[in-house]
């Protein structure tokens, strides 16, 4: 199996003098490969966002190593981060955050575009995908006149219609109810199957992390446990 | 395209918010193209009415005999020199001049006149002379019966001599050889009125003028009408080339004091401009800068997908740029009309205003590129000014804030 990410002693650490510094993330050393299917679990406060967005590259951490694909993103800012995570990354959010002014099928092309990708491709993408995501008829809808889990698939479709090596999660199904939550991570781990589409994502729920193929588990921003199933 | 939908959709998301935007974006446009239209329309008409009055477009004297006039600088004949500007057709017409201070008597009393003889066809043709005629008729270059040339006088005269048509006038001047010249004139027509410019002024023709101040045939003014009214100092100039000899001036200098006050005044007029459209923009900035703030979430979310810092700043621009385009839009819908009045038909005003000396009691606008494109591309050219701020502040914007927000 390859390694997608791994980090080397990775700390992000917040506040400057002794008294108010939090070590958010400190001193981790992870190795992803493709395929798996990772739940980051731990109490609040625990450092399971804070990881993912050094995972990401949405955030530079104070000493260590992110590598993705045998890039050190850690020391990438500006454009070539940009670009860097258009193109490796895929991304799902607990608020969805969709273009509210953008349909489903805008907000599923626009990423396409930004990658320079021609139109009839990103009209083929788009159609493959939605049907992927169980969204077919939908196409034309904005954010607000779909459902959150609804929301949510069009999301799990933004995050893969790049061809991203790994799709990253931070609490997808929170703003959920359970039944929807599950639905939504059982079309995630049928993704995962089928396209071998690695994932990484954190959760409370215990239902949730039950389907996962692997479980780190996080305290005080050190990893404390790590299963594979 | 799905920039161009994103910022349309953008704009027509806050209502209520862009139309009140759109709304001072428009007003200053309109305000700023009223301003620009009354300014240029209110001078336009103050130049045309002395450059037909008297003045024309071009003059040409001898030496500096614009700034100190003496009797002796006079150009010697001027035929050739009319046959030439009569030759050019950029030159609408032409009329020459003698000027001479002197005083007129009547039987009973005297007062100090202007004489001013003119080539009295030429003089129909280039300034308002002959429509200024308020009593009698224009008059013609012969003498009558007792060997005396008809003269046309002043208002200001006729009243201070209490004579009127048909009755004879004299006038005493120095001669340009420094004799005494003295001679007797029928008063063949009165020119305007009390109030008048002309008040004080003798209009002899020009012959007779030459003779009184014995001038043989030589003339102190060429006065010129262009055929474009625009291009005074460009013919000036080419005028000037030909007769090294002679002083050449456009209008702006000969009227320099109007002139000045009206640079004046435009600069002034443009400042003013100026803050009005800073004080619609301040408001516009902050609603633009307010916006961004708002949709700090979403800037995160774009970013943390893979927009370009760079990318979100241009969004911003495109964003306030359609604005403020459409804004102009409408702004030339309302303002076209509203010029097209302006200029066509105007208003009277409830009092005369003074314009650069010249009085008018009616305003018109002026009708041109300058005034609807001026206003535009400094609305457009702060539009972009003032999305760099909140473009900054969209570049900046930490992707990780977007993920947190719960
Ligand atoms: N920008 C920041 N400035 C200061 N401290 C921060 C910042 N971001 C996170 N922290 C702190 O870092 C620690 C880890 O936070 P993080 O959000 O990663 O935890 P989490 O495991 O995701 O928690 P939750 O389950 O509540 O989402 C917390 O103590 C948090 O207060
Ligand atoms: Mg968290």
């Amino acid at each position: 199996m390859s390694v997608v990410i791994s980090t080397t002693d990775v700390c992000r650490f917040f506040g400057d003098d002794d008294e108010t510094l939090v070590k958010a993330v400190d001193h981790v050393s992870i190795e992803i490969e493709r395929g798996e299917f990772t739940a980051i679990v731990g109490p609040s406060g625990s450092g399971k966002t804070t990881l993912l967005h050094l995972i990401g590259g949405l955030d530079n951490p104070t000493s260590g190593s992110v590598n993705l694909s045998g890039t050190n993103i850690a020391a990438m800012s500006g454009t070539a981060l940009s670009d860097f995570r258009r193109d490796h990354i895929g991304f799902i959010f607990q608020a969805y955050n969709l273009i509210p002014v953008f349909s489903a099928e805008e907000n599923i092309e626009y990423i396409m575009l930004l990658q320079g990708i021609d139109a009839a491709e990103r009209k083929r993408r788009v159609t493959e995908i939605l049907k992927q995501v169980g969204m077919e008829g939908l196409a034309d809808r904005r954010p607000n006149k779909l459902s959150g889990g609804q929301q949510q698939r069009v999301a799990i479709a933004r995050a893969m219609v790049s061809h991203p090596e790994i799709i990253l999660a931070d609490e997808p199904t929170a703003n959920l109810d359970s039944r929807t939550g599950i639905a939504l991570l059982d079309l995630m781990k049928e993704l995962n199957e089928r396209h071998n589409m690695t994932f990484v994502f954190s959760t409370h729920d215990e239902k949730i992390m039950k389907r996962a193929s692997r479980l780190i588990h996080m305290q005080d921003g050190k990893i404390v446990l790590d299963e594979k199933k | 395209m799905l920039l161009f939908k994103l910022a349309f959709r953008n704009i027509f998301r806050q209502r209520r918010r862009s139309l009140l935007t759109a709304m001072s974006l428009t007003g200053g446009y309109v305000l700023s193209v009223f301003s620009f239209s009354m300014s240029a329309g209110s001078y336009n008409n103050a130049i045309a009415f002395f450059t037909q009055d008297h003045t024309g477009h071009i003059q040409i004297h001898k030496e500096d005999y614009l700034q100190r006039p003496k009797i002796h600088k006079y150009i010697e004949a001027p035929e050739d020199l009319s046959a030439m500007l009569d030759a050019n057709e950029r030159i609408a017409s032409h009329t020459l001049r003698v000027f001479s201070p002197s005083i007129a008597y009547s039987d009973t009393d005297n007062t100090p006149a202007q004489v001013i003889g003119v080539d009295l066809d030429r003089e129909r043709t280039t300034s308002t002379l002959a429509a200024k005629v308020s009593e009698g008729s224009y008059i013609n270059s012969e003498v009558d019966g007792e060997g005396y040339y008809s003269a046309m006088i002043g208002a200001g005269i006729a009243n201070n001599l209490d004579i009127g048509l048909g009755d004879e006038l004299i006038l005493i001047s120095q001669g340009a050889d420094g004799s005494i010249a003295n001679d007797i004139y029928m008063v063949g027509a009165i020119v305007g009125d009390r109030t008048s410019s002309d008040r004080s002024t003798v209009f002899l023709p020009l012959a007779a003028a030459q003779e009184f101040l014995s001038m043989y045939g030589a003339v102190h003014e060429v006065s010129i009408l262009l055929n474009d009214d625009g291009r005074a100092r460009e013919e000036a100039e080419a005028l000037q080339n030909l007769l090294p000899d002679l002083s050449v001036d456009p209008w702006q200098v000969v009227e320099a004091t109007f002139y000045q006050s009206m640079q004046t005044d435009k600069r002034g007029n443009a400042v003013f401009m100026g803050i009005i459209i800073f004080i619609v923009f301040v408001g516009v900035m902050n609603t633009v800068l307010m916006s961004v703030l708002e949709r700090t979430r979403e800037f995160g979310v774009l970013k943390a997908i893979g927009s370009r810092p760079a990318k979100l700043a241009a969004m911003i621009t495109l964003e306030t740029i359609l604005l403020a385009l459409i804004s102009v839009l409408l702004g030339l819908l309302i303002s076209i009309p509203l010029i097209l009045w302006f200029t066509y038909s105007g208003f009277a005003l409830p009092e005369p205003m003074d314009v650069g000396g010249v009085l008018m009691s009616h305003i018109t606008g002026e009708l041109s590129p300058f005034v609807f494109g001026a206003p535009l591309l400094l609305i457009l050219g702060f539009a972009i000014i003032i999305s760099i701020p909140a473009g900054v502040r969209a570049a900046l914007n930490s992707p990780t804030e977007a993920m947190r927000s719960h």
